[in-house]
């Protein structure tokens, strides 16, 4: 049985419509998943506009919640982050009590979000909170075969190397391996990169190498994870798109972005990791410079539905 | 007058991959165009290397480096630097320290007769130099002081596509952050500026310069170097007419579209700079050393221990690294007459 997927359109003043509903008007999204589609009546209406296509198809259709009522087109409001927030609410709910298996939404704004006061620092501990969940999560960042996961996040690089602890690093391993194999790849392969230039050059350019990174895969390793490491940021990247590994763990934020950026502007995703059932959204914005106009790329969201797809298939 | 001058090569450590990559780039000289060059080595291990590889290159001693550019033709010029002892793949011997060093010493004294154009420098492995008594913290700290270098030598890695400058080189992340000052980044960004005009050829360079931070700090509310160091030195640059834009979100700065807008990038820190080079280019990125008074380049590889003596190593960094130093050397000579 295909399992139901839940669809947000995301920030109603970004791109998020248009790319939502050329999603829907590809066959592909529809032969693995029944979309189940959360989502106020005018702004998908004006989305099929904007993209100058119909989505001709029977969906299973939720009005939201609590409706925003007004939009303002490439523009952050409170009003707009006010919607999103009680839509991610509404789709969380259904997917704790298993009416839908997981979800996928359309490019939020942060800016709106924080203007309707999220209270929080990302959509991630929201939902966290929301779920009242208190396991391990983390983003982690795909481009298409290749899975990134990182140790720390939004923080100082100055306190990076403070927050690089053994725990962490496991967490993020393990993270990375669980969600891998919930995607589909039986066996997992991992790469983790290391923190200070040359992987430390045998403690000549900084010891965490030594004292937190390299501990950490061994302690992984021994929990039966196959992964390798610490090795030298600027070669590890390339040698995972050649297929050498599945995932790498990254220790900082720039460190995965920018490789991942450069290999595929604009058709990465982020999945919100380890949550209890799968949640996904392309990597790029809301774009407000070209929302509204219909020229905006699906692709990202596209891979993000697939992927949500073969995640919810795999549980 | 436009005189030919070749390229000093040095050997860099015996038992990597210096020899072997040498050989297949003179093998390649007519089809990838590369000017004449020498080789600082023992003609003996590579006349042992070539024999074992079953290469079609005749080893030519020299004695002086004007001879290299008649022989070039016909076979590898060798300015002879004796080894202590023959190498074996794979296994540095710190008795040859010695001659690595000299190689070094030799290739500096030949650019500095004006000899050759320019120095091009094979991998080292540094311990085994560090066990022989050489307490430097590498090729490029070592090459300053034989410049008698007061400034700062900076360095500049490049492909076709893209330049990178990282403030800091070999440092831990956590050392390279509290080193950085408005001064240190001031200084990368003038010696960057200077080079693209004089060793480039680019008239009005734009420079790019990342943020330390994600996001490049967010306004302050993920670090504030950006605000406090990165800007103000911005700022400073402006001033004194150099076309500086940033700080940038190092995520991004370097997609296709994005490199179009400038010249060369000034990272934060290391990886910041290694990590877009070697995704753009694994093979061709070119080490590039700014700020001495002779032109200085070399692979952006290590000794390659593991395949040493197979022959598989890719020479492409190296031809690279030839090229755009004999670039570099002319347009900086052509400079000197006016």
């Amino acid at each position: 049985m295909k399992p139901k997927i839940g669809l947000l359109l995301g920030d109603r003043n970004g791109i998020g419509p248009e790319i939502a509903v050329k999603l829907l008007t590809q066959p592909e999204t529809h032969e693995g998943a029944d979309v189940v589609l959360v989502a106020d009546p005018a702004v998908y209406v004006g989305g099929q506009a904007i993209a100058g296509v119909a989505v001709d198809r029977d969906i299973e259709f939720h009005p939201l919640e609590a409706p925003a009522n007004e939009t303002s087109t490439g523009t952050a409001t409170a009003a707009a982050g006010q919607e999103v927030l009680s839509a991610l609410k509404q789709v969380a709910r259904m997917a704790s009590s298993g009416e839908i298996a997981g979800f996928v939404f359309a490019p939020l704004n942060k800016q709106a979000m924080h203007m309707a006061g999220i209270g929080f620092e990302d959509e991630m501990q929201f939902l966290k909170s929301e779920l009242n969940f208190d396991g391990d999560v983390g983003e982690l960042n795909v481009l298409d075969r290749l899975w990134t996961s990182r140790v720390t996040s939004h923080v100082a690089i100055r306190d990076v190397a403070d927050h690089i602890t053994i725990y962490g690093i496991e967490r993020a391993i393990g993270l990375l391996d669980r969600s891998l194999r919930d995607s589909g790849v039986a066996s997992p392969k991992l790469a983790v990169a290391a923190l200070n230039p040359h992987a430390g050059d045998g403690g000549n350019f900084g010891r965490e190498e030594i004292d937190v990174i390299g501990p950490a895969v061994g302690q992984a390793v021994d929990n039966g994870i196959a992964a390798e490491g610490p090795y030298p940021s600027d070669t590890v990247f390339v040698r995972a798109r050649d297929g050498d590994y599945d995932g790498v763990v990254t220790m900082y934020h720039d460190q995965g972005q920018i490789a991942m950026k450069l290999m595929g502007f604009g058709s990465g995703i982020t999945v919100l990791g380890g949550l209890p059932f799968p949640v996904t959204t392309p990597a790029h914005g809301t774009a407000y410079d070209i929302a509204g106009k219909g020229d905006a790329d699906a692709t990202a969201l596209i891979e993000a539905w697939r992927t949500c797809t073969r995640m919810a298939s795999g549980r | 007058m436009d005189t030919v001058r070749p390229l000093a090569l040095t050997m860099g450590e015996p038992a990597g991959i210096g020899g072997e990559i040498a050989m297949k780039a003179w093998l390649g000289r007519q089809t990838e165009r590369i000017p004449p060059f020498y080789i600082i080595d023992d003609p003996d291990h590579l006349k042992a290397l070539s024999d074992r590889l079953g290469w079609p290159v005749p080893i030519q001693p020299i004695e002086s480096p004007e001879e290299s550019i008649e022989v070039y033709e016909r076979a590898l010029p060798v300015f002879t630097n004796r080894l202590e002892h023959q190498p074996v793949p794979g296994t540095p011997l710190s008795d040859n320290a010695k001659a690595v060093i000299a190689a070094i010493d030799i290739a500096v004294a030949s650019v500095q007769s004006e000899q050759a154009d320019a120095v091009v420098t094979n991998p080292i492995h540094k311990q085994t130099l560090v066990e022989s008594g050489f307490s430097h913290i590498g090729h490029t700290d070592y090459l300053a002081q034989l410049a008698g270098n007061e400034a700062r030598a900076v360095m500049m890695l490049a492909c076709s596509e893209l330049r990178v400058v990282p403030v800091y080189v070999h440092m831990s992340l956590r050392d390279s952050i509290h080193a950085l000052s408005i001064e240190t980044i001031t200084q990368t960004t003038k010696i960057t500026s200077q080079a693209l005009m004089n060793d480039f050829g680019i008239t009005e360079p734009h420079i790019a310069m990342t943020g330390l931070n994600p996001h490049a700090g967010e306004g302050g509310s993920i670090g504030r170097e950006e605000i406090d160091i990165i800007r103000p030195a911005i700022e400073q640059m402006k001033r004194e007419g150099i076309s500086v834009r940033g700080p940038e979100p190092a995520d991004s700065l370097f997609h296709r579209r994005a490199r179009e807008g400038y010249d060369a990038a000034i990272c934060m820190y290391h990886d910041q700079a290694l990590i877009p080079i070697k995704t753009i280019d694994f093979h061709k990125a070119v080490n590039i050393t700014l700020g001495l008074p002779f032109v200085r380049t070399s692979p952006d590889h290590g000794t390659a221990f593991e395949i040493a003596g197979t022959g598989v190593a890719n020479e492409s960094s190296l031809v690279a690294a030839l090229k755009t130093a004999s670039a570099m050397a002319r347009r900086r000579r052509g400079l000197a007459k006016h």
